[in-house]
């Protein structure tokens, strides 16, 4: 049941390949996510070298991306303006990402680099998501009625030039953010390997703050140009991407993301937050742990070859 | 500061005894392998190869066969963790050539008893005899009057960083030494496996089968093994490496497609 990876050079059990490709789609799909975050540790952690397993499983969330923006796009639930505003941002970032990467693997910093990124980004996500959801389930149980919310925009995301109307979003702001916060998660894309969405959908509600009904689908948009970029380059500078390996991935990846959309309306909001908060703090320590703890061995081979 | 030994010549160039005639009265060995082609496909698993051979030998004395298979030699970047502040970062990479990317040998005896050790280091057998260095860390200076010394840049940690090298290479299963690994089926026959791990580097490995009497090389014979990818997955690899970007965009529409077509299926369900 093993088969050979030609970029990845290992050979691998396919069927558990399919099984983490579905729990991964499935997860996404409950949470509305794209999942990155939950499978590159996952195929590092199989012994996938790290550089693949990052540039391959990004065209697994360009799958399940795809899937999410078609099914949102019937509901009337995607802004495609700011989208693509943000998705320019998202292609420089991943231009510039996927430059410092080749960079930071020839320094032999790549490791540091990845680690760190998950421990300070999935590590804050989750934080501030665990705290918020605990907090409104809390407020549920007591009956109480939550607090008002401070409705007022912060003025320095409104007083920049080149403003502009996304009525579908019910906005009308500065370009500039929507385009930095592209940047931003277009770099964090090829570093880690990530669509992004667990940083794009909160800042997405509580910077830019969108109308919350299209912001999941507006973000998915996004990420999908996002990662198809990444995935593009990643294949073009470093030869990283293994086909064999994300079309295992996205077989499974993407019944299993269909089960989980269906599953998620079962359940309230900040139930499903407070989980989803309790998986990224888990993995943001878990790949952060390598930074702390003596390793077994002191020394290991770097990958890329400086030319 | 450590100097680096001087370096051995490779084993290629050491005085292999003329053997072109065939003669009754002289100590010769002869080889052959089950497969001189190992295929990777999408089913590789690593291969299994039994190299088998003869040994004639007239004289008296006992004689000892050592194995040696040698693959494709890459350079390797090796970083070191190092605690800076409680975190455990890695060092620069140091570039380190010679190491081949696959190194075996089996042998009838423990390679310390069959040979002395400037033997085994002039021949280039043995993993410890590897002529792996880092080129770039050394530099010749003067010292105590005495010219042309060889120092590296990495002071007392060379040897470490020389032997993580093989360490890591044996613990994926690459490098691979095993004292009783020819073993003789009967009078004068011999076989050895040799075992490629799924990881084992494509490209043309060699093969030296040396006889050693009284501590001497006496007979060698050379073979050689191509280990490549065939069908599917050198297509797949060969597309990645030629034309990268239209790979990559092939890449994308296929997820693009998947994702489409997925949620067509679901919808109609």
């Amino acid at each position: 049941m093993d088969i050979y990876l030609p970029i990845a050079e290992v050979s691998v059990n396919w069927p558990l390949l399919v099984l983490l490709g579905a729990t991964v789609g499935f997860v996404s799909g409950l949470f509305g996510i794209g999942g990155g975050f939950l499978m590159a540790p996952i195929l590092i952690f199989l012994g996938i070298p790290p550089s693949v397993a990052v540039a391959s499983q990004a065209s697994h969330v360009v799958a399940s991306s795809t899937s999410g923006v078609i099914n949102y796009t019937s509901r009337k639930l995607v802004d495609y303006k700011i989208g693509a505003i943000m998705a320019l941002g998202g292609v420089v970032g991943a231009l510039l990402g996927v430059e410092l990467f080749r960079y930071l693997r020839l320094l032999g910093q790549a490791d540091l680099a990845v680690a760190l990124s998950y421990l300070l980004f999935l590590g804050a996500v989750g934080a501030l998501m665990l705290y918020e959801s605990l907090g409104q389930i809390l407020r549920r149980v007591r009956g109480e009625v939550a607090p008002h919310k401070e409705r007022r925009r912060p003025l320095w995301l409104y007083g920049l030039p080149l403003r502009m109307r996304f009525p579908r979003s019910g906005l009308y702001i500065s370009v500039i953010p929507p385009i930095g916060l592209g940047v931003f998660v277009g770099m964090m894309s090829a570093i880690m390997g990530v669509g992004g969405g667990f940083i794009l959908v909160p800042a997405m509600l509580y910077v830019l703050r969108m109308r919350a009904q299209v912001v999941v689908g507006t973000s998915l948009f996004q990420i999908i140009i996002t990662t198809a970029m990444t995935t593009v380059l990643q294949a073009g500078r470093n030869q990283t991407v293994d086909i064999v390996l994300s079309t295992i991935l996205l077989l499974g990846g993407v019944v299993g993301a269909q089960y989980g959309a269906r599953l998620s309306g079962r359940f309230r909001a900040e139930e499903l937050r407070a989980l989803l908060a309790i998986i990224v703090l888990l993995v943001g320590i878990y790949m952060g742990l390598e930074l702390f703890v003596r390793p077994s061995d002191l020394f290991s081979f770097a990958p890329g070859i400086a030319e | 500061m450590i100097q680096a030994l001087p370096p051995p010549p490779p084993a290629i160039e050491a005085p292999a005894p003329e053997r072109s005639v065939a003669t009754t009265d002289q100590v010769r060995v002869a080889a052959a392998m089950t497969d001189a082609r190992v295929m990777v496909d999408s089913s590789f698993r690593g291969a299994s190869i039994v190299l088998y051979g003869a040994v004639f030998n007239p004289t008296a004395r006992p004689a000892d066969v050592v194995v040696v298979v040698r693959g494709p030699d890459g350079p390797v970047r090796l970083v070191k963790k190092t605690r800076n502040m409680g975190v455990w970062l890695n060092s620069r990479p140091v570039l380190f050539e010679g190491a081949p990317g696959f190194y075996m040998t089996a042998s009838t005896r423990p390679l310390g008893d069959i040979a002395d050790f400037g033997q085994l280091r002039r021949l280039g057998v043995g993993v410890d005899h590897l002529r792996i260095a880092a080129p770039e860390e050394s530099r010749t200076v003067t010292r105590y009057g005495v010219r042309d010394v060889v120092v590296s840049r990495l002071g007392e940690d060379y040897l470490d960083y020389r032997r993580a090298v093989i360490r890591l290479r044996e613990a994926a299963a690459l490098y691979n030494s095993d004292p009783k690994g020819v073993q003789f089926v009967d009078k004068g026959l011999f076989r050895a496996e040799v075992d490629l791990p799924a990881v084992a580097p494509t490209g043309q490995y060699f093969a030296e089968v040396w006889l050693f009497q009284d501590g001497e090389p006496v007979s060698v014979s050379n073979l050689t093994l191509t280990v490549e990818k065939v069908g599917i997955e050198r297509d797949i690899f060969e597309f990645a490496q030629r034309r990268p970007w239209s790979y990559g965009v092939l890449c994308v529409l296929l997820a693009m497609f998947t994702g489409w077509a997925a949620s067509r299926i679901f919808r109609r369900n």
